[in-house]
C-alpha cells in the first residue's frame, strides 16, 4: 500500500511534466490567436518518427535539437501554408487541422507502416525496490521529467522576461490591446506556432522513447492537452503546469488503485465538472465586456 | 534565428500570395467559359422543366424548399438513379473496377451518417467529432443483445433498441455538453469518443478489439443488400430536407451565425440545440443498426474509432455543410472515389488522397462542391446571382 | 403603474463595481432616457435586465413579476425586448427572413409557424423600412440596418422596448427622422427607455432622464433639469462634455 503511493507519486511527478509540455503549446496558440490546433498532437507524433529516424545514424544528443527545429519548422509550416488563409472561421480551422492530423497518420502509414517504431533517447533503468517502491522507472523517465521543466523555464523566462515574448502574453490577453500598442499580431502568431512546434517536438521525443512512435499516438495527446487546457484556463502557462498535475496523478492513480481500463474515465468527469461549473478554469481570466 | 525564419516566412507567404494569383487565373481563363457554355447549354432543358418544377414548388416547394427546372430535373435524375442502381451498377461496376453496387451501399449509410451530422453539427456550428459513439452504441447494443439475451431476436426489436441507445448516448453527450461555447462542445466530444473507444478496447465484455461476429448480415444478395441500405436513406434525406427546410432550420443556423440573436428573438437556443443533437441521433442509430447488417461484426475500428466522425465531417464538407442533400451527395463521391476509382492503391494512400481533397474544399470552396452545383444550376438563366 | 422595477441592482466583474446600487423605475408609455458618460454602466444596466449578466444583487420586476434571473429568451417572452448597440444581422437572410426569425414562436413542433408575410411588411412598415424587406443587410445603409434592429425587436411584440444608443453613427436628418417615429411608437402605448451617452437627440423625445456616472445614480428629473444639473455638468465634463 504505502509502496503504490509512493509509485503513484513518483510515476504522477514525472509523468505530469510531460503532460505540461504537451498542453502548453496548445494553449499558447489558442490563447494567442483563438485558434484550435487539432493538429497539435500530430506535431508531437511528427516530433517522435522524425527523432526515431534521426536517433537510427546519429548520437541523441544531435538528433535531439534537429528534431525540435524541423517539428518547430513544420508547426510553422503550418500555420503560413493553411491556417493563415483560414483562421478568421474558427469552424474551418479545427475542421482543417483535425484533417491535417489524419492525412499525418495516413503518411506515416505509408512511410512506415503501423508497427510502433522504437527508439533510445536513454538506455537503462533505476532500481528502487531496495527503497520501498516496487518500480523500476527507466532513466529515460527521469530525463523527460527533466527536458519537461527546462523547456516550461525556458519558455517562462522567455515570456515574462523578453520584450520579443511579452508581445506574446500581450496578445493573449487582449488582441485589440496588443494591437493598438504596436504589436504586429501575424508576427506573434508566426512566433507562436513555431515555439508551440518546438515543444511539441520536445514532447514527441521524450513520448517516443518511452513508448515508441505509433500512427495514432496524436490522439491521447490531443485529448490530455485539450483537458489540461480547460482545466487550467485558456491561455495560461501557470494554469496548464497545475492542470497537468491534476490530470496526471488523476490517471495514475486511477491505474493503481482501479483499474488500467478505467485510465481517463475520471479525467472525463473532473474535465465536465470543470466545464459547468468553472469555465474559466483554475487561471482562467473572466471576461469582462465595455 | 526568429528573424530569419519570420524572412523565410514572407517568401513563403509571398509564394501562397501568387499561388492565388494563379488560381484566380485558372478561374477567370478557364472555368468561368467553361461554366458559361454550360450555362448556354443547359439554360433550354431548365426552361422546358420549368412547368413541371413550378407544379412542384406550388405544392411540395414550402415543405422541401423551392427549385428551379434544372434543379428539379438533377433531383428527379438522381432518385431515379438510385432506385435503380441495382440494375444499373452491375453493368457499369466492371469499369470502375467491379463491386460496385457494394460500394453504393456502403455510401448510403455513410450518406445518412454525414447527412445526420450536418443536421446538427453543419446546421448549428457546433462541431461535433462524436458522432460515432452515437452509431456505435447502436451497434453494439445490437451485438450485446444477440450475445447476451436472444440470438433469434427480430431485426425490429434490436434495431428499436439501438435506436434508442442511440438517442440515450447522444443526451448523455448532449445535455451536459450543449450548454458551453462551441469550441468547448467540440472538443469534448472528441474526448468522449475516444474514451468510449478505449472502453471497448479494454473491456472484454464489450468484446475487445476484435469485437463481436456473431451479428447476422441482413443478406448475401448484393442487390437487396444495396435496396436494404438505400431505401432508409432516401427516407431519412427526405424528413431531414422537411426538417432543414422548416423553422427549425432557419432557427438552427440562426444560432450558428448569432446565437444571442436567437435568444433575444425569444427563441431558447438550448432547447433547439438539444433538439437538433436528438434528431441527429435517431439516423445515427438507424446508419449503426444498417452497418451491421452490412458488415455483420461489431468491433471499435468499424464503430467506434474518431476516424469515422472525421470521415462523417469529411463527407459533408466535400458535399456543403447545413444543405442535408450535400452531405449525400458527398457521402457517394467519396465513397466511390475511395473504393472504386482509387482502388488500386493501398488503403492510407487513398485516405491521404482524400483528406487532401477535403482539405483543398475547406480552403477554397467553403460551401461544399455539390452546393456550389446546385447554386450554379439554379442560376443557369442568370436569376439569382 | 410601473412597468419596470430596477431596485438596488449592483453587478461587479471580478474586482470591478460597474453598477452599484442602481435603482430605476418606469411607468407605463413613459420614454425614459438613461445617460452618462461612456463607460458608466448604462448598457451593463441593460445586459442585466436582459439576463445577459447575472445580477450580482438586486432585484429587477416587470409588470410585478421576478425577472431577476430569467434567461434572455424567457424575459423576451414577457413582453421586454431590447435593441442592442451592435447591429448583428444575420447576414445569410433577408431584411424579411431576419424579422421573420424574430416572430417564430418558441417550440419544436412549430415547423411552419410564425408571421405572415403581410405581417412582417406591417413591422417593416413601422420603421418605414418596408420597401426594402428583400435586400440582404449587407447591402444597406447604416441607418437602415439600425431600423432593422428595431423592426426585429417589434417583431417579438414588446410593452417594452429598450433602446441602446439608437442615434448612434446616424446624420441630424436621420436622428429626426427616427426621433419621430420613436415618438410614433409612444403613441401606440409602447413603453421605452433610451439610453444614450449624450443628450443631444433626446432632449425633445423623453419624459424624464435619468443619469449614471461610475455606475452610480446621480440625477433624475426632466431633460430641462438635468440639462441645468451642476453634478451632471461636472461629470460630463470630467469626461466629453454635455453636447
Amino acid at each position: 500500500m504505502l509502496g503504490d503511493i509512493a509509485t503513484l507519486v513518483l510515476q504522477g511527478t514525472m509523468i505530469s511534466a510531460v503532460y505540461a509540455l504537451i498542453a502548453i503549446g496548445f494553449t499558447m496558440i489558442f490563447g494567442v490567436g483563438g485558434t484550435l490546433n487539432l493538429a497539435h498532437g500530430a506535431l508531437i507524433m511528427s516530433g517522435a518518427y522524425v527523432f526515431g529516424v534521426l536517433a537510427q545514424g546519429a548520437h541523441p544528443a544531435v538528433a535531439f535539437p534537429i528534431t525540435i527545429l524541423v517539428v518547430a519548422l513544420l508547426s510553422w509550416g503550418l500555420y503560413q501554408i493553411l491556417v493563415r488563409w483560414v483562421e478568421e472561421n474558427v469552424v474551418i480551422t479545427f475542421l482543417a487541422t483535425v484533417i491535417v492530423a489524419v492525412a499525418a497518420t495516413e503518411v506515416i502509414l505509408i512511410r512506415f507502416g503501423s508497427s510502433p517504431l522504437g527508439m533510445t533517447l536513454v538506455s537503462g533503468a533505476v532500481n528502487l525496490e531496495p527503497y520501498g517502491i516496487n518500480a523500476r522507472p527507466r532513466i529515460v523517465q527521469f530525463v523527460g521529467f527533466v527536458i519537461s521543466w527546462v523547456a516550461i523555464g525556458l519558455l517562462w523566462y522567455y515570456i515574462t522576461k523578453t520584450d520579443d515574448g511579452r508581445s506574446i502574453l500581450a496578445a493573449s490577453m487582449s488582441e485589440r490591446g496588443a494591437q493598438l500598442t504596436g504589436v504586429d499580431l501575424h508576427s506573434v502568431r508566426s512566433k507562436t506556432w513555431l515555439i508551440a512546434g518546438a515543444l511539441a517536438g520536445a514532447a514527441g521525443i521524450i513520448l517516443g522513447s518511452t513508448g515508441g512512435a505509433t500512427p495514432l499516438m496524436w490522439l491521447n495527446p490531443l485529448a490530455l492537452a485539450f483537458m489540461i487546457v480547460v482545466i487550467g484556463g485558456i491561455g495560461s502557462i501557470k494554469g496548464s503546469v497545475v492542470a497537468a498535475y491534476v490530470i496526471g496523478f488523476l490517471e495514475q492513480f486511477t491505474v493503481t488503485f482501479v483499474g488500467h481500463g478505467f485510465r481517463g474515465i475520471l479525467s472525463l468527469v473532473v474535465l465536465v465538472v470543470f466545464l459547468l461549473f468553472m469555465p474559466q478554469g483554475l487561471y482562467g481570466r473572466e471576461f469582462a465586456h465595455d | 534565428m526568429i528573424s530569419t525564419i519570420l524572412l523565410l516566412g514572407t517568401v513563403c507567404s509571398t509564394v501562397t500570395g501568387r499561388l492565388g494569383r494563379v488560381a484566380g487565373t485558372l478561374r477567370r481563363q478557364v472555368l468561368w467559359p467553361v461554366g458559361r457554355t454550360l450555362e448556354r447549354l443547359l439554360a433550354p432543358i431548365d426552361r422546358v422543366l420549368d412547368p413541371v418544377a413550378d407544379g412542384y414548388n406550388r405544392s411540395l416547394g414550402p415543405y422541401f424548399g423551392e427549385m428551379s427546372g434544372l434543379q428539379f430535373g438533377v433531383i428527379a435524375v438522381s432518385v431515379a438513379g438510385l432506385l435503380t442502381a441495382g440494375y444499373w451498377a452491375p453493368m457499369v461496376g466492371p469499369l470502375l473496377g467491379g463491386g460496385l453496387l457494394r460500394t453504393l451501399a456502403l455510401a448510403s449509410i455513410w450518406a445518412i451518417f454525414a447527412m445526420s451530422w450536418d443536421i446538427q453539427s453543419g446546421y448549428t456550428g457546433y462541431i461535433s467529432f462524436g458522432h460515432s459513439a452515437l452509431s456505435g452504441a447502436a451497434g453494439y447494443t445490437t451485438a450485446l443483445l444477440i450475445v447476451h439475451v436472444d440470438p433469434t431476436l427480430s431485426i425490429w426489436v434490436t434495431g428499436s433498441v439501438s435506436v434508442l441507445a442511440a438517442l440515450v448516448v447522444g443526451l448523455l453527450i448532449a445535455l451536459p455538453t450543449l450548454r458551453l461555447e462551441g469550441p468547448y462542445f467540440s472538443l469534448i466530444t472528441f474526448v468522449a469518443v475516444l474514451l468510449f473507444y478505449r472502453l471497448t478496447t479494454a473491456f472484454s465484455s464489450l468484446g475487445g478489439i476484435p469485437g463481436f461476429g456473431q451479428p447476422d448480415v441482413f443478406t448475401w444478395d448484393p442487390m437487396l443488400r444495396y435496396y436494404y441500405m438505400a431505401i432508409p436513406m432516401l427516407l431519412i434525406a427526405l424528413a431531414l430536407t422537411f426538417m432543414a427546410r422548416s423553422n427549425l432550420g432557419m432557427i438552427l443556423i440562426a444560432i450558428r451565425e448569432n446565437e444571442p440573436a436567437v435568444s433575444a428573438a425569444g427563441l431558447n437556443p438550448t432547447k433547439f440545440k438539444l433538439w437538433s443533437f436528438m434528431l441527429s441521433s435517431v439516423p445515427m442509430g438507424i446508419g449503426g443498426v444498417l452497418l451491421v447488417g452490412f458488415t455483420g461484426n461489431v468491433d471499435p475500428s468499424t464503430f467506434v474509432v474518431v476516424d469515422n466522425s472525421i470521415e462523417m465531417i469529411a463527407i459533408a464538407v466535400i458535399g456543403g455543410m447545413s444543405s442535408i442533400l450535400g452531405p449525400l451527395g458527398g457521402a457517394f463521391l467519396f465513397e466511390v472515389l475511395n473504393h472504386q476509382v482509387l482502388h488500386g492503391y493501398s488503403t492510407p494512400v487513398r485516405y491521404l488522397f482524400l483528406w487532401l481533397i477535403v482539405l483543398f474544399v475547406l480552403v477554397f470552396a467553403r460551401d461544399g462542391l455539390f452546393r456550389a452545383i446546385w447554386h450554379r444550376l439554379g442560376a443557369v438563366r442568370g436569376e439569382s446571382e | 403603474m410601473s412597468v419596470l422595477e430596477v431596485d438596488n441592482l449592483t453587478k461587479t466583474f471580478g474586482g470591478l463595481v460597474a453598477v452599484d446600487d442602481f435603482s430605476l423605475e418606469v411607468d407605463e408609455g413613459e420614454i425614459v432616457g438613461l445617460i452618462g458618460p461612456n463607460g458608466s454602466g448604462k448598457s451593463t444596466v441593460f445586459n442585466c435586465i436582459m439576463g445577459l449578466y447575472d445580477v450580482t444583487d438586486g432585484e429587477i420586476r416587470f409588470n410585478g413579476v421576478d425577472i431577476t434571473s430569467d434567461s434572455t429568451h424567457q424575459i423576451v417572452a414577457k413582453g421586454l425586448s431590447r435593441v442592442s448597440q451592435e447591429s448583428n444581422p444575420i447576414d445569410l437572410y433577408s431584411v424579411s427572413e431576419n424579422i421573420r426569425l424574430f416572430t417564430l414562436p418558441n417550440s419544436i413542433r412549430s415547423l411552419h409557424g410564425g408571421a405572415s408575410d403581410e405581417e412582417i411588411r406591417e413591422y417593416a412598415a413601422r420603421i418605414d423600412i418596408e420597401d426594402k424587406l428583400h435586400e440582404m443587410p449587407s447591402e444597406l445603409p447604416h441607418a437602415d440596418v439600425r431600423r432593422l434592429e428595431i423592426a426585429k425587436s417589434l417583431a417579438t411584440e414588446p410593452e417594452l422596448m429598450l433602446l441602446d444608443e439608437p442615434f448612434a453613427g446616424m446624420n441630424q436628418a436621420e436622428i429626426g427622422e427616427l426621433a419621430a417615429q420613436i415618438e410614433r411608437f409612444r403613441e401606440d402605448g409602447m413603453t421605452m427607455v433610451v439610453v444614450d451617452h449624450n443628450m443631444g437627440g433626446l432632449m425633445e423625445l423623453v419624459d424624464r432622464v435619468v443619469v449614471l456616472n461610475n455606475g452610480d445614480f446621480l440625477a433624475a428629473g426632466t431633460p430641462a433639469e438635468i440639462a441645468a444639473d451642476d453634478a451632471v455638468q461636472e461629470a460630463y465634463l470630467a469626461g466629453e462634455g454635455l453636447q
